[in-house]
C-alpha cells in the first residue's frame, strides 16, 4: 500500500451478524478488509424486539420452515433460542479473529434490528451487512436494514453476498470527478489486496473526461501498484451497465456517497448487480 | 567252435570322410538350416497345426536337447506370416454391469488408437465443458432458472406479506421459521396492549392471522414442489448444455469407429454417462491446503477413480503383428497363463477395477500358437486345469485364484471371459507324454497329436549334410567362426560317438550346439577365424579332461593297489568284468574284479550282491540265466551238485545290468575246472540259457575304461577286450585306441558264443560235443563235465553213507 493512500480513517468496522450465509459472508469479508487496514472488528448481534413482543402474544404460532407444521413458542423459548443464535454469532466472530488476529469486541443488543445496528455503528467506521438477512422471502434486492444502512447510514457501509470476494478480487469505481468519487477510489486502493485489479469507471459524458481523470488520479493509482482499466462509460442507464458489470465481473464495486449520478440510478444499479457494494461516507 | 579274429583298426571307428563335402569351410554353405532326421514329428506337427478342429493341439515328446522347439518354432516360421493376423482385444468398463468389465474385439491396431481416442476425449473435455458452462449464455439461461424460483416464491411471499400488511399484520422470520404479528404503527403490538384490545378487534386480528397462517403454509408446501422442478429444469438445462456440448466431439469418434457395432454402443454409454455425470469435468480437485468452496454443482468424487471408466485397458496389441502369433511362455503359472486381476490399496483397502486386468499368455497367443514346456505347467499349481478349461470352453476367463479360494475377501470383478482360438504345443519328455495320455482322462481329448521326435538319426550323407549346414547356419546367425570340413567332419564323428552307434547320428543338437560354441571359443581366442578339426579335438579333450575327476581318483585307486584289478596273471575263478558308471550326463568305464568260488553244494549258484540286496533285477536275473545254462548244458542227466558264489569284489554301490553275466559265466566255469583265467583280458556282454553272447551298452566307455589302466600299466600287447560281435557297429572308439589297435598293443575281441570266448580267456579250446553228447578230451568244456561229475558221485556217496548210519546204530 503506497503511503499516499491514507487508511487511518477506518480504525473499526462493525459487522452485522445473525447466523444467516450473508451474516457468514460479511463477517470473512470485514475481517479481510480488517486485517488488511490494522482495524478493530466489532460484531453486533440484535434480538429483535418484535419477536420478542411477538412470543407474548397469546395466539403465537411459529410455522416451521422445512415442514410447515406450526408450533407455539412461549417468550422464555424464544429467548433461549435468541441467546443460542447470539453465542453462535459471538463465536463465530472470536474463530474469525483468532483467524485473522484481529483486535474484536461482541456487542448483543436488543431492539428494532435497523434502528439498533445504525446506532451501534456510530461507533465504527465502516459498517458491513448482508445484502439480505433473514427477511421472510427470497426477494433479489436489498433487505429492509441493508437498504437503511446503506441510503441511510452515516458511515461507510458495504453490502456482502455469500459465495464472491470482496476486497481480495477485482475492485470497480464510479469516478465523476468528485470529491466522492475521488474518495471511493482512495478507500478502494487502500483495501485492495495483492490479486486485486481496479477497474475505474469513468462516468462523465464529457468526452475528454477519461483523459482528465488519468490526469487527476493517474499517479494516486500507479503508485498503488494495482493493475487498473479506465473505461469512460456515461450512467445513463442501470439496467444495461449492471449487464456489463457482469460482463467484466467486476467484483467490489466502491462508489462515493455524493456521486454526481442521480440516486434514483444508484438504486436501481445497487439493487441489480448481485455483486459487493461500498459506500465510502468520509468523516 | 573257432575263437573269432581280434578287430582290424578300421572296424573300431567309422570316420566322416571330409572329402564327401564339396564345400571348403561351412561359409560356402547358404547359411539355411533344415531339420533333418525327423520326418515323423515333423508329419505330425504338420497334421496338428492344419486341422483346426477342437483338441488337435499338438504334444511334442522326446529327450530334451533333441530341438523340439527349434522345430516347432522353424515350422511355425513358415506357416505363421501367412496366416491373417488376430484381432486386438480390450477390456472397457461396462455401464450397465459394473462388476463385469465388457471385452471388445477390434481390427488390429485399433484397439490402442480407441484408447488413445478416449483420452484425448477426456482431456478435451476439461477445456471444452467448464467454457460452455462458464459462456454467457448458460450463465443467463441458469440463472433465470434460479431467478424464476425465487422470484415465484418471493412474489407469493410478497403478496402475502402485503396482504398480512393490509390488515395491520406483519410476517416476521423466527429462529425456526415464520409467525404472523399485529402491528401498530410499524411495531409489533405487545402482549399488555394487545389485551387491552376490545375482544371483537383481538377475534378479527386472530383470525386474520390464522387466515395468513393457511395461506403461508400453502405457500411454504409448495416451495419443495417448485425446487424440485427448478432442479428438474436446471437438470435438464446441464443436460442439454453437457449433451450439445460433447456432440461433436462422439460425432467425430463415432464416424471413426462406425464399422464396430460393439465400439459404437459403447460409445453410447459414455456419451451418455458424460452427460449425467458433467461436473465431474468443471472442477479441480481442492488441494488438502485449500478451503472447500462453495459450488454450484455437486462436488466432483475422486477425480482419478472417476475417470477411469472412460479408459480402454488395451489387452492385445497387435498393430506390429505380421501374421498369426506365436508365443513361447517360459512361466507358465496359471496367472501368466490366463491373465490375473491385480489390486491395489487404497486406504487400507484392496480395491480393483478394469485397467487393472492383466493378459495372460492364452490371450497374447489368441488367434496364433503358445508353447509351453510341459514338465514346467504340470509344476505350476492349477495352470493345468487352467489351461485344460481354456482350452475346453475355448475362451479365456480371467478369475482371482485367491478370490476363487477365498485367500482374501474384496470386492473384485468378474470380466467378460475372450473367445479362444489357439493351437497349444505341449514340449515334454516321453514319459510325462504317457503318463498324461494314461492317467488323465482330458488330456486325449485336448492333445491329439503327438509328434515324437527321434533321439539319433541314420549316418548318411544327406545327415552329414544337415550337420554342415547346422554348423554354418548358427556361424551366420550368431556370428560364428566358420568351420572347414575336416572340423564338420570331425563333429559328425563325434555326433555318431554320442549314439554310441557308429551308423547314427544323435539329433541332440544342443550337445552339438555346445560343442560348436565351445569350438568357436576356441579358434576365435587363438586369432583364428575357422575352426578346424583340432580345435574339436582339443574341446572334446578338455570336456573329458573336466568330467574325468571321479574316473582318475578310481583309477589311481587301482594302480595304487586299493582296488585289486590283476591285468597281467592268470587266476582260477576269476575275470575283469566291465562297468559303466554314470554321473549326471557323463559316464566312464572301469574294469571290476569278477570272482566265482565253486564246491559241493545242491547246485545253487549264489549271486552275493542278490543276498545282501545290492544287486539290481536285472543283474540277477543274468545270474538266473548263467545258472540255467550251466545245469542244462553240464548236468542234464545228473544232478548239479555244486554251490558255487558269484560276486563283484570291492563294489560297495550295487550294481544293476546284465552286461558282466558273461564274464560271470566265464569265472564260474574257470572256477569248475580249475582252469586259470588271462587277466590281461576283459570282458563284457551279456549271455543267454544258450550260452550266446548278446549285445550291451556303453561298450565304448567300458573299452575306452580298461584300455586307460592298461595304458597307464604298459600295454604289453596281449591286453584286449572280449566284447559281443553284436556290439562291433557300436564301436566308435578314441583315436589312441585305434592306434594302438593298429600297431598291435591292445585287441578287441568280437564273442558270439561263450566257448568262443572261454577259448581266448583260457587258451585251451572249449571243445564241440560229439553225436553221443560228449565232450572232447583236453577241452574246458570237457573237464568242467568230468568235475561235475566228479562232484556229483561224491555228493552221491554222502548221501549213502547217511542212509546208512542210522543202521549201523540200531
Amino acid at each position: 500500500m503506497p503511503s499516499s493512500i491514507k487508511t487511518g480513517a477506518i480504525r473499526s468496522i462493525a459487522v452485522a451478524l445473525d447466523c444467516s450465509p450473508h451474516s457468514r459472508a460479511s463477517l470473512d469479508a470485514a475481517a479481510e478488509l480488517a486485517a488488511r487496514l490494522k482495524a478493530e472488528l466489532i460484531g453486533i448481534f440484535v434480538e429483535d424486539i418484535n419477536l420478542l413482543h411477538l412470543a407474548g402474544l397469546p395466539f403465537f404460532e411459529e410455522v416451521r420452515l422445512y415442514s410447515t407444521t406450526t408450533e407455539k413458542l412461549d417468550p422464555d423459548q424464544l429467548e433461549r433460542l435468541l441467546r443460542l443464535q447470539a453465542r453462535q454469532a459471538g463465536e463465530m466472530l472470536q474463530r474469525t479473529s483468532e483467524t485473522f488476529r484481529l483486535r474484536h469486541t461482541f456487542r448483543a443488543l436488543r431492539g428494532i434490528v435497523p434502528e439498533i445496528i445504525m446506532s451501534a455503528a456510530t461507533d465504527a467506521d465502516m459498517i458491513v451487512l448482508g445484502r439480505s438477512g433473514r427477511s421472510p422471502s427470497c426477494r433479489k434486492g436489498l433487505g429492509s436494514t441493508a437498504m437503511a444502512a446503506f441510503w441511510e447510514g452515516k458511515k461507510s457501509v458495504m453490502l456482502m453476498r455469500p459465495g464472491v470476494t470482496a476486497a481480495d478480487g477485482p475492485l470497480m469505481v464510479l469516478y465523476d470527478g468528485s470529491e466522492s468519487s475521488r474518495h471511493a477510489l482512495e478507500t478502494a486502493l487502500a483495501i485492495s489486496g495483492p490479486e486485486s485489479s481496479l477497474h475505474l469507471i469513468v462516468t462523465n459524458p464529457d468526452p475528454d473526461a477519461e483523459e482528465h481523470c488519468r490526469h487527476e488520479v493517474g499517479a494516486l493509482v500507479e503508485s498503488s501498484g494495482i493493475a487498473a482499466e479506465y473505461h469512460h462509460l456515461a450512467l445513463t442507464d442501470p439496467h444495461q451497465f449492471a449487464r456489463y458489470v457482469r460482463m467484466i465481473d467486476s467484483g467490489l464495486l466502491v462508489l462515493g456517497n455524493r456521486l454526481n449520478i442521480p440516486e434514483e440510478i444508484l438504486r436501481t444499479l445497487v439493487d441489480e448487480i448481485d455483486y459487493p457494494v461500498l459506500m465510502v461516507r468520509p468523516e | 567252435m573257432q575263437a573269432p579274429e581280434k578287430l582290424a583298426a578300421s572296424q573300431l571307428f567309422i570316420r566322416c570322410d571330409p572329402g564327401e563335402f564339396d564345400f571348403k569351410t561351412t561359409a560356402d554353405l547358404d547359411g539355411t538350416t533344415e531339420i533333418a532326421g525327423q520326418q515323423r514329428a515333423l508329419d505330425a506337427i504338420r497334421l496338428g497345426m492344419s486341422i483346426r478342429h477342437d483338441g488337435f493341439n499338438l504334444f511334442a515328446l522326446g529327450p530334451s536337447g533333441t530341438g523340439k522347439q527349434s522345430t516347432v518354432l522353424q515350422f511355425l516360421s513358415t506357416l505363421t506370416p501367412e496366416a491373417p493376423c488376430p484381432d486386438d482385444w480390450c477390456y472397457v468398463y461396462n455401464f450397465e454391469k459394473t462388476r463385469t468389465p465388457k471385452a471388445l474385439r477390434l481390427p488390429p491396431g485399433k484397439a490402442c488408437m480407441l484408447s488413445n481416442d478416449l483420452d484425448h476425449l477426456v482431456d478435451t473435455l476439461f477445456n471444452v465443458m467448464p467454457a460452455a458452462f462458464s459462456s454467457e449464455e448458460y450463465q443467463s439461461r441458469e440463472k433465470e432458472i434460479r431467478e424464476s424460483f425465487q422470484e415465484k416464491q418471493a412474489s407469493a411471499i410478497d403478496k402475502l406479506e402485503l396482504d398480512a400488511k393490509q390488515h395491520d399484520v406483519s410476517l416476521i422470520r423466527t429462529p425456526g421459521g415464520f409467525a404472523f404479528a399485529p402491528t401498530l404503527k410499524g411495531k409489533v403490538i405487545e402482549s399488555d396492549d394487545y389485551m387491552r384490545l376490545k375482544k371483537e378487534k383481538r377475534d378479527t386480528i386472530e383470525m386474520e392471522i390464522e387466515r395468513l397462517r393457511d395461506s403461508l403454509q400453502s405457500i411454504m408446501a409448495q416451495i419443495p414442489k417448485w425446487n424440485r422442478e427448478t432442479l428438474e429444469k436446471l437438470n435438464a438445462l446441464n443436460r442439454d448444455v453437457s449433451g450439445f456440448t460433447i456432440k461433436p466431439l462422439f460425432a467425430e469418434i463415432r464416424t471413426k469407429y462406425r464399422d464396430l457395432g460393439d465400439v459404437v454402443r459403447h460409445l453410447d454409454a459414455i456419451e451418455n454417462d458424460i452427460v449425467e455425470n458433467f461436473e465431474q469435468f468443471l472442477d479441480q480437485e481442492p488441494s488438502d491446503d485449500e478451503p472447500p468452496r462453495t459450488h454450484t454443482f455437486r462436488k466432483p468424487m475422486n477425480r482419478s477413480r472417476f475417470f477411469i471408466r472412460y479408459r480402454v485397458n488395451v489387452m492385445i496389441d497387435n498393430s506390429r503383428m505380421n501374421g498369426a502369433p506365436v508365443i513361447i511362455e517360459d512361466k507358465p503359472g496359471c496367472q501368466n497363463l490366463i491373465g490375473d486381476i491385480e489390486h491395489t490399496s487404497q486406504l487400507g483397502t484392496l480395491v480393483t477395477d478394469f485397467t487393472l486386468i492383466k493378459p495372460g499368455a492364452l490371450h497374447r497367443a489368441n488367434g496364433g500358437y503358445l508353447i509351453l514346456d510341459a514338465r514346467r505347467l504340470l509344476l505350476e499349481p492349477f495352470a493345468w486345469e487352467a489351461l485344460k478349461k481354456a482350452l475346453r470352453t475355448r475362451q479365456v476367463s480371467i478369475e482371482s485364484l485367491a478370490q476363487l479360494y477365498s485367500l482374501v475377501s474384496t470386492i473384485s470383478i468378474e470380466p467378460e471371459p475372450i473367445p479362444l482360438d489357439v493351437k497349444v504345443i505341449l514340449l515334454g519328455e516321453r514319459r510325462l507324454y504317457y503318463m498324461l495320455s494314461t492317467y488323465d482322462p482330458d488330456f486325449n481329448e485336448l492333445f491329439k497329436v503327438a509328434a515324437d521326435f527321434e533321439d539319433e538319426m541314420d549316418r548318411n550323407h544327406e545327415t552329414h549334410l544337415a550337420y554342415a549346414r547346422l554348423i554354418g547356419s548358427m556361424a551366420v546367425r550368431e556370428k560364428l567362426c566358420h568351420f572347414d570340413r575336416e572340423a564338420v567332419a570331425r563333429v559328425i564323428e563325434q555326433g555318431s560317438r554320442l549314439t554310441g552307434d557308429a551308423t547314427k547320428l544323435t539329433t541332440n543338437l544342443q550337445s552339438i550346439c555346445d560343442l560348436v560354441h565351445e569350438a568357436n571359443h576356441r579358434a576365435s581366442g587363438s586369432g583364428r577365424d575357422i575352426v578346424t578339426a583340432e580345435d574339436i579335438q582339443a574341446v572334446l579333450d578338455a570336456q573329458l579332461y573336466r568330467a574325468s575327476r571321479m574316473q582318475e581318483r578310481l583309477r589311481e585307486a587301482i594302480m595304487r593297489g586299493t582296488i585289486l584289478i590283476d591285468t597281467d596273471s592268470e587266476k582260477i575263478g576269476q575275470i575283469n568284468g566291465l562297468s559303466v558308471y554314470s554321473l549326471g550326463d557323463r559316464s566312464f568305464g572301469l574294469p571290476c574284479r569278477i570272482t566265482a568260488r565253486a564246491r559241493l553244494g545242491e547246485g545253487e549258484v549264489i549271486d552275493i550282491e542278490r543276498e545282501v540286496d545290492m544287486g539290481g533285477p536285472i543283474h540277477s536275473k543274468g545270474v538266473m540265466i548263467l545258472s540255467g545254462f550251466l545245469g542244462a548244458r553240464y548236468a542234464a542227466d545228473e544232478p548239479l551238485s555244486l554251490s558255487a558264489t558269484l560276486v563283484f569284489e570291492q563294489s560297495y554301490s550295487g550294481v544293476e545290468g546284465d552286461s558282466a553275466s558273461s564274464a560271470e559265466l566265464y569265472a564260474l566255469l574257470s572256477a569248475i575246472a580249475a582252469i586259470p583265467i588271462r587277466q590281461w583280458l576283459a570282458v563284457t556282454g551279456s549271455v543267454n540259457q544258450y550260452g550266446e553272447v548278446q549285445a550291451i551298452g556303453g561298450v565304448n566307455e567300458k573299452i575306452e575304461g580298461y584300455f586307460d589302466l592298461c595304458s597307464q600299466r604298459g600295454l604289453t600287447g596281449r591286453h584286449g577286450v572280449l566284447i559281443p560281435a553284436s556290439n562291433v557297429s557300436n564301436l566308435m572308439l578314441r583315436n589312441d585306441i585305434v592306434k594302438a589297435v593298429e600297431s598291435g598293443l591292445f585287441a578287441i575281441y568280437p564273442v558270439s558264443h561263450i566257448d568262443q570266448g572261454i577259448e581266448l580267456l583260457t587258451g585251451i579250446p572249449a571243445g564241440e560235443a560229439g553225436p553221443d553228447g560228449a565232450w572232447p578230451p583236453g577241452t574246458v568244456n570237457r573237464r568242467v563235465v568230468e568235475r561235475l561229475k566228479a562232484m556229483a558221485e561224491k555228493q552221491k556217496s554222502y548221501e549213502v553213507d547217511a542212509k546208512e548210519k542210522p543202521k549201523k546204530r540200531r
